[in-house]
C-alpha cells in the first residue's frame, strides 16, 4: 500500500486514536449521548484535524523549532474558532447542545499529537490523509458509542423512536446510566477489548 | 536565513498571527451576520413552547404557521398599557438593555430577585386564537442571567407554559430548568390565589403533592438545585408583582371580559 493510503487507513483499526492511543476521551464521553451531537462533533474534528495537519505540513520547513508548539496551537485554535463560529451561524440549536465541546477541540490531544508527530515530518498530501484518517478513527468510535447510548438510553436513533420508551406510552424501560458519562467509559472499554481480541498484535 | 534565528522566529510568528486573525475575523463576521436570523428562530420556538404549543410541534406542525397566530405588541410596563411609541418589529431587547434611556431601576423593596434594572417596555406576543399573552421575563440565576417566556391565559392567572431559553445553571442539576420535565409542570398552574395575591411557589424536590389544596400554585423544584429554584421563583414573583406585569395583566383581563 502507498504511504498516503496507509496514513488514511491505519488509524481506523490498527492505530485508532481512541481505542489504542486512548486520546480524546473527554469529548468522547461528553458528546455521545445522542447520534446527532456525536456526528456533528465527528465532522468538526475531521475538518479541524485534516486542515491543521495540512497547514502545519505546508509550513513545516519554516517553523522555528523553539516556537513550534505554539505555532501549531495557533493554527489549531484558528481552525477551531472558525468551525465553532460556523456552527453558531448555521446550526445554532446544535451549537447550543454541543456548548463548550467544540471549543475544546483545541485541547484534543489527537489534533495536537498528529501535528507534532506526523505533519511536522511529512509532505502535505500524506499529512492531509493522516489527518482525515485519524479524524475518521475518532469518529468511528464516537458514532459506535453514540449509537449504543442513544438506542438504550433514549430508545431512539437520530431522534427517531426505535424502542418505544415507557414514559412515552411504550414498553421499553430506558437505561438512565447510558445517558450519563460513565457509560461511555464502559462502552469504550468493551470496544478496546473487542478490537484487541480481533487483532491480537495490538495487545501490549 | 536559519529557521532558528531571532529574526525568522519573529517573522514567522508575526505572519502566522496576521493570517490567523484575519481568518478568525471573517468567521466572526459571518456569525454576526446570521445572528438576527438565529435569534428570530429562537424567539419563535421559545414563544411557541411558552404558549403551550409543544404538543402541536411534536406532531410536526410548522413553527412558522403556528407563530403567525401571534401578534407582536409593545407594552409600557409602568402604565400597564399597550403602546405604539415603539415599533415592535424594530425593537431589539438586547440592544435596548444597553441603552440607559430604556431602563428603569427597580426599587430595592420590590427587588428580592436582585434584578436591579428592567426595560421600560416589553415586547409581548398576543395569541389571536385564544387571547393568551406570552411575556418575556428575566433575572439572575445562580451563575448568570436567565431569560424566559411565560404564557398567561386571558384570565390573567393561568399559565400556559414557561420556557427558559438562556441560562447558565449548573450542568446536570440546575440546567434542568430549561428542560421539558420542569417546564411542563407549569402548564395550568395559577399565578394568583382567589384573593388576588401572588401564590405561585417552587417547593423543594419531592415536596410537591398533586392532591394538596394548593397544588395548582405549586411547582416541584429540581433535585440538587435549590438555589436555581429559589431564583426562578423570585424572578416570577417580581415580574407578576405590581412593579412588573401586575398592572398590565389587570388591564388586559379587564379588556377581555
Amino acid at each position: 500500500m502507498s504511504k498516503a493510503k496507509d496514513a488514511l487507513m491505519d488509524p481506523l483499526f490498527n492505530n485508532n486514536p481512541i481505542a489504542l492511543q486512548i486520546l480524546g476521551i473527554c469529548s468522547a464521553l461528553a458528546v455521545t449521548n445522542k447520534m446527532s451531537t456525536a456526528l456533528t462533533m465527528s465532522i468538526a474534528v475531521i475538518l479541524v484535524i485534516a486542515c491543521s495537519n495540512a497547514a502545519v505540513s505546508a509550513i513545516r520547513n519554516h517553523i522555528p523549532n523553539s516556537v513550534r508548539i505554539i505555532v501549531q496551537m495557533t493554527i489549531i485554535a484558528t481552525l477551531v474558532i472558525i468551525v465553532d463560529q460556523m456552527l453558531k451561524a448555521y446550526a445554532y440549536e446544535m451549537s447550543k447542545q454541543l456548548s463548550v465541546y467544540v471549543g475544546l477541540i483545541i485541547t484534543n490531544c489527537i489534533v495536537m499529537g498528529r501535528a507534532e508527530a506526523y505533519a511536522m515530518k511529512n509532505p502535505v498530501y500524506e499529512s492531509l490523509m493522516d489527518g482525515i484518517g485519524n479524524g475518521l478513527g475518532y469518529s468511528l468510535i464516537l458514532l459506535m458509542v453514540g449509537f449504543v447510548r442513544e438506542l438504550f438510553g433514549s430508545g431512539s436513533f437520530f431522534g427517531l423512536t426505535i424502542l418505544n420508551p415507557v414514559n412515552n406510552g411504550g414498553w421499553y424501560v430506558t437505561n438512565g446510566l447510558m445517558l450519563l458519562a460513565p457509560s461511555a467509559f464502559f462502552l469504550i472499554g468493551f470496544i478496546i477489548w473487542a478490537l484487541r481480541t480481533w487483532k491480537p498484535e495490538l495487545q501490549e | 536565513m536559519s529557521n532558528d534565528s531571532i529574526l525568522k522566529t519573529f517573522l514567522v510568528t508575526f505572519l502566522l498571527c496576521l493570517v490567523c486573525s484575519v481568518l478568525v475575523c471573517l468567521a466572526a463576521l459571518v456569525r454576526i451576520d446570521r445572528e438576527a436570523y438565529n435569534q428570530l428562530l429562537e424567539t419563535r420556538s421559545t414563544v411557541l413552547a411558552a404558549g403551550g404549543y409543544a404538543d402541536e410541534l411534536d406532531e410536526g406542525a410548522s413553527e412558522e404557521e403556528l407563530f403567525s397566530n401571534f401578534e407582536m405588541k409593545m407594552v409600557n410596563i409602568d402604565t400597564g398599557e399597550f403602546t405604539s411609541d415603539i415599533n415592535a418589529e424594530e425593537f431589539n431587547p438586547k440592544d435596548a438593555r444597553d441603552n440607559p434611556d430604556m431602563l428603569v431601576d427597580i426599587p430595592a423593596a420590590s427587588d428580592a430577585a436582585g434584578i436591579k434594572q428592567r426595560l421600560k417596555y416589553a415586547r409581548v406576543f398576543v395569541d389571536k386564537t385564544n387571547g393568551q399573552v406570552v411575556l418575556p421575563i428575566n433575572g439572575p440565576g445562580m451563575w448568570g442571567p436567565m431569560f424566559a417566556y411565560i404564557g398567561v391565559q386571558d384570565d390573567g392567572t393561568t399559565v400556559n407554559g414557561l420556557k427558559f431559553y438562556q441560562q447558565s445553571e449548573t450542568p446536570g442539576l440546575g440546567d434542568k430548568i430549561a428542560k421539558p420535565g420542569f417546564s411542563n409542570q407549569w402548564v395550568g398552574k395559577k399565578l394568583y390565589n382567589d384573593s388576588g395575591s401572588l401564590a405561585l411557589e417552587i417547593v423543594k424536590n419531592g415536596k410537591y403533592d398533586p392532591n394538596a389544596d394548593d397544588a395548582k400554585h405549586t411547582i416541584d423544584g429540581l433535585a440538587g438545585a435549590t438555589v436555581t429554584g429559589d431564583k426562578a421563583q423570585a424572578i416570577v414573583e417580581y415580574w407578576f408583582s405590581d412593579h412588573g406585569y401586575g398592572k398590565f395583566l389587570a388591564n388586559y383581563t379587564k379588556s377581555k371580559e
